[in-house]
């Protein structure tokens, strides 16, 4: 590799650019892939298998070749709606997984630094946060309040923006009440199904720190289903 | 997940880089089976046999900064390594583990 190479790809990493390093396992070769940008003509040929390992968030050599991708792609970004006692014990687990974590909650005395340290909280309704947060299809969602006024607006727009992950707090009949609300706003089958609620895994307990972990760890799985 | 951001072997290899010394990085390619590191994973190597990061559990670091210093020595810009789970003849040492990994090691230069 060559220094200039090394020193671009600290400078990316400095700026929290994704890019993906080539190694061209035969000849030595190095490059760096950035999507939607031009590629040396050495790897244009792999292009279509790097933007898939891209996609994927995989390292890798690329079958039946000599190419090796290595892919930098920040993390997923999760949004907990309501700064409940289970969300305290989510963000610790979630900080420890590497996902970047941000709570709404328009509920001042629950969404306080106090009770959150060292992160970003917004005060406001969902409708108005999402206005200044970018979410995307690489983008999670963990409701609960469970209450309507606030969890089903920040679920509809994690439903528009095709969220990777949808999870909604609350008991059965809670859900199939918040499905039938979507339901007669106009949102599909596929996509009311889409939402897991009851949220998380079956662990069977019951403590706010046993329910984060069951919701973190179908989080998880999900995250490596995408 | 991993988070590559967060990993700061690279800066550690330009910094040792911006203080004359040689480096080599040795960089998990591929696995097999159940090995301790995923693809990715990295150290790196001076002239002198220092080194930081991983690319095992402890297992095969030590063979892997002989080859890197050969390559310093002998000069060459790079070369793959595999590491099997009983490969005696070849490297004395073996994944505890059972698993197989390759290894790419690269000069900077």
């Amino acid at each position: 590799m060559k220094i200039k190479i090394l020193q671009e790809i600290i400078k990316k990493k400095a700026s929290k650019t994704e890019f993906a390093i080539l190694t061209n396992l035969n000849n030595g070769d190095t490059g760096i892939f950035e999507k939607d940008k031009k590629l040396s003509k050495n790897f244009e040929n792999y292009r279509v298998h790097i933007e898939n390992f891209f996609k994927s968030k995989k390292n890798g050599v690329i079958e039946n070749t000599e190419i090796f991708v290595e892919t930098y792609i920040r993390p997923t970004k999760v949004i907990i709606v309501g700064a409940v006692h289970i969300a305290q014990y989510l963000v610790d687990f979630a900080r420890s997984l590497n996902f970047e974590i941000l709570i709404i909650d328009p509920r001042g005395y629950f969404a306080t630094e106090q009770r959150f340290p060292n992160l970003k909280i917004i005060n406001k309704w969902p409708d108005e946060a999402f206005e200044e947060i970018e979410t995307n299809e690489n983008t999670a969602l963990i409701a609960l309040t469970h209450d309507p006024k606030i969890d089903d607006p920040a679920i509809k727009h994690a439903l528009n923006k095709n969220f990777f992950y949808i999870g909604a707090l609350g008991s059965k009949k809670t859900h199939e009440n918040r499905c039938i609300r979507l339901r007669q706003t106009g949102f599909n089958e596929k996509q009311i199904n889409s939402i897991h609620g009851p949220i998380g895994i079956k662990l069977g307990g019951k403590s706010a720190p046993e329910i984060a972990l069951s919701i973190i760890a179908q989080l998880v799985e999900v995250t490596y289903k995408k | 997940m991993k988070n590559s951001f967060d990993e700061k072997i690279l800066e550690e290899a330009n910094d040792w880089i911006n203080s004359n010394q040689k480096v080599v990085l040795a960089t998990v390619i591929q696995t097999w089976g159940s090995s301790p590191r995923q693809v990715g994973s990295r150290m790196i190597v001076n002239e002198k046999g220092d080194f930081s990061g991983s690319v095992s559990g402890g297992c095969v670091e030590s063979a892997v900064v002989r080859e890197c210093l050969g390559l310093i020595k002998d000069n060459k810009p790079f070369k793959k390594i595999e590491f099997k789970v009983s490969n005696e003849s070849a490297w004395e040492v073996g994944l505890a583990c059972g698993g197989e990994i390759a290894v790419y090691l690269e000069q900077v230069k």
